[in-house]
């Protein structure tokens, strides 16, 4: 007789509130609190009531005068309401790198270049000991479960940066944790008694969605603060004059789908090997009403195609780009032939887009385009059986397998990935001899890793468009080195607390323990060995670019930006 | 014309130009009495511009330019260095052992630079196309898990078969015990392991349900060993030629300079 199945609770949304430790009486005193003393609790569904979102969607954090509470550059998942005391939001001059954490940019000099070549005799993952010390300019301290991370010299920062004071009441971070992007500026507390609420991104689009006011508030800050200029910089709006280009803001709608921690999600699903388009959110479905363009603002989607029962990709397209504007500029010049969207998009991880509706498109975009800069007419599908969608072109360049490896593995993410033509590739290792010499005799990448026919993907760090790694990083060690530049860590300010390590979905971060000049690890007070993330930083720092690839004789490997198949296309055809 | 195809048909027209030039001025001034002074020196330029990639190789970190391009430069410079040697050499054998021991560290450090890049053009396709791609270091690690499998299943406490236990002592167990078929593997041919998978399938006729199980999955690790071997074989010889090439440089190297040293001291220079 078999064994009866063991019997377990379904997971729930709160099985993992955000702060275990948030009572009753703070929800309570949270509830007696604007804005949410202001909504009707009554409107919200029972499966999420405005009492349990406060409870497991938020969390109560302390500041003292100082202490950073978002750094300009990082990838937040969540927003923050001042309840207590003030914040000052740091407007400009943006403060230096050093004080945030972070490495300052820039090249080795000559000498420190040349160094390098005895600095291979080091023991492995060498650290100075006196590097140890909090960094200048930082200083740090553990509040209960946190890292506090303080600038030190606060009154010299107001003297000589524009800043300004946010009190109790405010909003801010909404637009980064909703929209996925960088945060715009450095907020530290202002006062010793600063008492925010974090809200997680899930409970704050709750919110959103069912209280109108907090809605309009954030929709009219995000259509104030970044829409606008979004748009302007968007080629298919360029003609618009800025009252039609204000009337296209008025009418966007924004959406997000998928999952804003996609990464676990993923690692878990590729362990399984359950990856499969047809479990990803439906955006648009091939055969709908098209009624309106959609522009990706951060993330990825999937253009697919029904194929027998399951669903073939066509192309991935990322932020920036535009899906279903053929089928509505069809439709606006062919009104008798109308057709339906002729491919599918999903979400890929977590997707924030924007939607301009096709009303306004008629009225307003398709007028101002020149006739050259219109898409061809939709050829329907069905009517014929050799027809080639102009997205399959993708599908051409590089083959189909390689373009579902790519979107299967999710590859695309990646602005610098390093792909190795094994038709090509001698294994000799040159590239991982360069990358350790260049890295004091450590290499940072490992040469393995999935591959489609000849194409192989190394385990390195891709520079990710959609940088998860860098969510949650409590000392900002792990940054970018510029506007959408390398991701790099500062060793300096790492404390090895895993958390890019854990969230990279593509392992392509290592914790190693640390050494000093004998050898010998270095400890903490418990004799445990210290350790800190390593990662592939892109010769960052070196003259001529990323050491693996200059180092290649065969021209085997490649650092390639996988947002665009086209530079991979014109490689594989070398 | 992709990239590599353009390399090529630019590398081969320089080399040719260049060829026909130095072959053309040894018939002009090949009975100058300076000749061989100006073709030695010219040839020792050469070798050190041949030499000093291992140099950039070992720079990694510097603005040296990229590898590849060095790479070619060699491969071109190395043949028509072969020619500078040849008209050094007036087209004859030199006489004496050590003029003799020089040449031949020519010949072999130029003969194992083309085998390598023979192997480097040949060899790693043919591994792409077998798949299975592996890291050359951890393969003994990878064929002692194939062999500690085998063995279990043949030998283990919970085998009691002996049509595979003798099988597996007699032709598996040398088969698992380390790399095998290096030549075979290298010169494409599957002869050893076709032979052994047609051994082993024969064995079902022998064997129950349970011992027919076993054999299924011993073909398939004799299949994995197989591939193994195979990526083993390419990977060393990818490398093994470079053991011949680089030491023999030093070699080449040395002797040149103690050439030198004679040809100052004993003849008065170059003649």
């Amino acid at each position: 007789m078999p064994a009866a199945p063991t019997i377990f609770e379904r997971p729930q949304r709160w099985d993992a509130a955000f702060d275990a430790n948030m009572t009753e009486a703070a929800v309570d005193r949270l509830l007696a609190t604007a804005p949410f003393s202001q909504m009707a609790a009554e409107k919200f569904p029972k499966r999420t009531p405005l009492r349990d979102i406060l409870r497991n969607d938020t969390r109560i954090l302390r500041f003292r005068k100082g202490e950073i509470i978002v750094r300009q550059g990082d990838y937040g998942t969540s927003a923050f309401l001042i309840l207590q005391g003030a914040a000052r939001v740091v407007l400009n001059p943006d403060l230096a790198p050093s004080l945030l954490g972070r490495q300052a940019p820039g090249k080795k000099g000559f000498f420190r270049t040349l160094a390098q070549i005895w600095n291979s005799t080091r023991p492995p993952e060498f650290f100075p000991r006196q590097r140890l010390g909090p960094a200048a300019g930082l200083g740090a301290r553990q509040d209960a479960s946190d890292i506090r991370v303080f600038l030190q010299d606060v009154p010299r920062i107001l003297d000589k940066h524009r800043t300004a004071e946010m009190t109790a009441g405010e909003f801010f971070g909404e637009i980064a944790a909703l929209s996925r992007m960088a945060r715009t500026s450095t907020i530290f507390a202002d006062s010793d008694d600063a008492e925010l609420l974090e809200i997680r991104w899930q409970g704050l689009r709750d919110l959103m969605k069912q209280d109108d006011a907090l809605r309009s508030h954030i929709n009219r800050i995000y259509r104030e603060r970044a829409l606008a200029s979004y748009l302007r910089a968007t080629p298919l709006f360029r003609h618009l004059n800025e009252a039609q280009l204000g009337r296209v803001a008025e009418a966007v709608e924004f959406a997000t789908f998928g999952d804003y921690d996609w990464s676990g999600e993923y690692k878990r699903l590729a362990q399984s090997g359950r990856v499969l388009p047809e479990q990803e959110p439906v955006i648009v479905s091939e055969g709908d009403y098209p009624n309106g363009i959609v522009l990706l603002r951060a993330g990825f989607a999937r253009v697919g195609q029904k194929f027998g029962t399951g669903e073939r990709t066509l192309n991935y397209i990322g932020a920036g780009q535009i899906f279903g504007l053929d089928e509505i500029a069809h439709n606006w010049r062919a009104k008798d032939l109308p057709v339906n969207f002729q491919f599918s998009l999903r979400a890929i991880g977590y997707t924030h887009l924007l939607i301009v509706p096709t009303r306004v498109m008629e009225e307003i975009v398709l007028p101002s385009l020149p006739k050259s800069e219109l898409p061809p007419l939709v050829e329907k599908v069905e009517a014929d059986f050799d027809f080639r969608p102009p997205e399959a072109a993708a599908r051409e360049k590089v083959g189909a397998e390689v373009l579902e490896f790519l979107t299967e593995n999710r590859f695309f993410n990646g602005t610098a990935t390093m792909v190795i033509d094994l038709d090509r590739c001698t294994r000799c290792d040159d590239c991982v001899r360069a990358c350790a010499s260049t890295h004091d005799n450590n290499p940072r990448f490992l040469r393995h890793g999935p591959s489609a026919g000849r194409l192989m993907v190394a385990n390195a760090c891709m520079h990710c468009a959609d940088p998860v790694c860098m969510i949650g990083c409590p000392t900002g060690a792990i940054h970018r080195e510029s506007f959408a530049g390398q991701v790099v860590i500062n060793p300096d300010t790492c404390i090895g607390c895993k958390a890019c390590f854990n969230n990279c979905p593509y392992e392509a971060i290592r914790m190693v323990e640390i050494r000093d000049g004998r050898g010998e690890f270095l400890v903490d007070q418990e004799m445990k060995p210290i350790a800190k993330a390593t990662k592939c930083d892109l010769c960052v720092e070196n003259h001529g670019g990323p050491a693996c690839e200059r180092a290649c004789p065969h021209g085997a490997l490649e650092r390639i930006n996988l947002n665009n198949l086209d530079a991979l296309a014109k490689w594989l055809k070398l | 014309m992709n990239r590599f195809r353009r390399q090529f048909a630019s590398g081969l027209l320089t080399l040719l130009v260049a060829s026909v030039a130095a072959l053309g001025l040894h018939e002009k001034f090949g009975a100058l009495p300076d000749y061989a002074f100006l073709t030695g020196w010219a040839l020792l330029a050469g070798m050190f511009v041949l030499t000093i990639y291992n140099v950039r190789k070992k720079l990694p970190f510097l603005p040296l330019g990229k590898s590849e391009s060095w790479l070619q430069l060699h491969i071109y410079l190395g043949f028509f260095t072969t020619l500078l040697f040849l008209i050094h050499l007036h087209f004859r054998l030199p006489h004496g052992w050590f003029e003799l021991t020089l040449a031949w560290l020519f010949v072999l450090v130029s003969g194992s630079g083309m085998v390598g890049l023979f192997f480097s053009r040949v060899l790693p396709r043919r591994l792409a196309t077998r798949g299975g791609e592996v890291i050359f270091e951890k393969i003994p690690a990878l064929r002692h898990a194939l062999k500690t499998a085998a063995e279990n299943l043949a030998l283990g406490a919970d085998a009691k078969s002996p049509v595979i236990a003798e099988f597996y002592t007699k032709r598996l167990a040398p088969f698992f015990s380390g790399p095998k078929n290096f030549w075979l593997h290298l010169v494409e041919s599957r002869r050893s392991a076709s032979a052994l998978l047609a051994e082993l399938e024969d064995r079902r006729r022998f064997a129950n349900d349970a011992e027919r199980g076993k054999i299924e999955v011993l073909l398939a690790l004799v299949r994995q060993k197989d591939g193994l071997d195979y990526h083993r074989s390419l990977q060393l010889a990818l490398r093994l030629w470079l053991f011949v090439h680089i030491p023999l440089t030093y070699g080449l190297l040395i002797f040149t300079a103690l050439h030198i040293v004679l040809v100052f001291g004993f003849s008065g220079g170059a003649r």
